[in-house]
């Protein structure tokens, strides 16, 4: 487990209301390079606000966030995700239609226009992208067949290999192993930590907590909107008051 | 006997292309247009003023018509496709109202309620369309021309955004797709392609007016595209197929009074919608077009 590198993305007193409810409360925190850090916490607890905020898909009431130290609050999220931070989603929002090699291929085609730039050289490298995603996540024999008839643990790799077609530098994974068998999770970790040598950071929502020892290097705790504690596994896992608030055992 | 077959083969040709160009953004991009006749009607008109006005051939009149189409389509994407289904729904209804007005009433461009005859028979450099067989052809090579114009598009990475768009939006902006350009688009070709079949339409009948572009065959055209099969190259053809030779073929049927026909094909066409809606959703042609599944 590692410290990590440099900053790459920082949150700094990030804030969401919905109507009465504060779904993010003041958040500040930090994204270093090179590490799997977990977000863990009580259902309700903002995790999944947190991301939507950091990629451009809600807007914060207040706070920032900065990408390579610039500011990206207000940006588009496609323009958020062309800069490199990727994401999942918990309902997957898989292109159900379309062949498992078309959703790693079409991540890897970001011009808007009728056509890519870069000729047959750089079609040749998204082909290649697509299918090495596919091959690493052990679905290259099903590259034909529609994403709506994979089976369950299949259609969460797709969405793994998707994030790797895309070429995203920072992963934000929103609970992807969930619902996955034992033989699947090891598959999982072994996959998600195995990115890291290849330049690529993590952050991951997981309630499994065997999931959040084996895979991560850091750890930060949020409840009810705000950002109780970070720090590396051993001690997060270990406080018996932030066991309590997860468990749903608070006084 | 002839030229009866021959004029049902020309209005088949020129609906195809508005039902395969409709195809485009609703069975690829998900686009639900109530307005595809507002196009089908510019592009008649356009080609008709720029035959008339600037006695030009068919292939510069209907560039016109294309274009024009094009940029109207814009100002309807624009703003509309900016907010996601049903306000696209909603504003391509408006303009197909307010298009219908203005066909109607700006009587100089469009000759009003009357509409504009005397249109002059489609020419190319050094020959011209004197034939009912010849127009046939004409007809029949813009459908392939605009077919093959799709084909490759939605096999293009352009195709594969406009579906995924229509599988989840959200995801694909989340990818780095720009949704709203990419669908802007996809209407301005679907437009400019529909435009095609106007200017068709006007140089056959060598006159055009209001009726042939209202709501009403807007919603043909959608019944076309679902009946044969959304997001399929073939469909929209066998839809359009179907539905023109409908009435042909009932007024074939023995006992059945002619002053009834019209009601009769009313009823078939509501029912064998709700059947399909039911037992074929993807539509006739849906099934057949499909990824194959399986190891």
């Amino acid at each position: 487990m590692s410290e990590g590198g440099a900053i790459l993305l920082a949150a700094t007193g990030l804030s969401k209301t919905f109507g009465g409810l504060k779904a993010v409360d003041d958040v500040s925190f930090a994204l270093r390079e090179g590490i799997v850090t977990a977000l863990v916490g009580p259902n309700g607890a903002g995790k999944t606000t947190l991301f939507n905020l950091i990629t451009g898909h809600l807007d914060p009431d207040a706070g920032d966030v900065t990408w390579l130290g610039k500011s990206i609050k207000g940006v588009p999220n496609w323009k958020i995700a062309q800069a490199g931070i990727g994401r999942t989603f918990q309902d997957l929002k898989l292109f159900d239609q379309m062949t498992v090699l078309e959703n790693t291929l079409t991540v890897t085609e970001r011009g808007a226009w009728l056509w890519q730039t870069g000729g047959k050289a750089a079609q040749a490298e998204r082909l290649a992208r697509s299918e090495h995603a596919l091959d690493s996540v052990g679905l290259a024999d099903r590259r034909n067949t529609r994403a709506l008839d994979l089976a369950y643990a299949e259609r969460k790799f797709l969405s793994v290999a998707r994030i790797l077609a895309s070429g995203a530098r920072l992963w934000l994974l929103d609970e992807p192993a969930s619902g996955l068998d034992p033989g699947s999770y090891e598959r999982f970790v072994d996959l998600v930590r195995g990115q890291l040598k290849h330049g690529i950071t993590i952050c991951i929502i997981e309630h499994n907590l065997d999931i959040v020892k084996g895979i991560s290097d850091r750890i930060a705790f949020l409840d009810q909107g705000r950002l109780l504690a970070e720090g590396d596994p051993a001690s997060i896992l270990s406080d018996p008051a932030l066991a309590a608030i997860y468990f749903g055992e608070r006084a | 006997m002839w030229a009866y077959l021959n004029n049902l083969a020309v209005l088949i040709t020129i609906n195809a292309i508005l039902a395969v160009t409709l195809n485009f953004v609703l069975g690829y991009a998900g686009i639900f247009s109530m307005a595809h006749a507002v196009f089908f009607g510019v592009g008649a008109y356009t080609a008709t003023l720029v035959a008339m006005k600037l006695g030009a051939g068919f292939l510069l009149s209907t560039a016109a018509g294309m274009s024009v189409a094009a940029v109207i389509s814009l100002a309807l994407a624009l703003p509309a496709l900016r907010v996601r289904g049903e306000y696209f729904v909603a504003a391509s209804l408006g303009l197909q109202m307010l298009a219908v007005t203005v066909f109607s009433e700006w009587k100089v461009v469009t000759g009003g309620i009357g509409g504009i005859g005397n249109i002059p028979p489609a020419r190319f450099p050094g020959f011209e369309i004197s034939s009912p067989l010849q127009y046939l052809l004409l007809c029949l090579a813009c459908l392939s021309l605009v077919m093959l114009a799709i084909a490759v598009l939605v096999r293009s990475s352009f195709g594969r955004s406009l579906k995924a768009i229509r599988d989840d939006e959200t995801a694909a902006s989340a990818f780095g797709k720009n949704v709203a350009v990419i669908k802007t688009l996809a209407v301005a070709v679907s437009s400019a392609l529909a435009a095609v079949a106007g200017s068709l339409y006007a140089f056959y009948l060598s006159f055009v007016n209001v009726e042939s572009f209202t709501l009403d065959t807007s919603v043909y055209l959608m019944a076309m595209v679902i009946i044969g099969g959304t997001a399929t190259l073939l469909g929209p053809l066998v839809g359009t197929i179907l539905i023109l030779l409908l009435p042909a073929a009932l007024s074939y049927l023995p006992g059945l009074p002619q002053t009834e026909i019209g009601s009769i094909q009313q009823i078939i066409y509501g029912l064998a919608m709700v059947l399909l809606m039911i037992f074929r959703p993807g539509g006739l042609w849906g099934f057949r077009d499909q990824p194959k599944g399986g190891r």
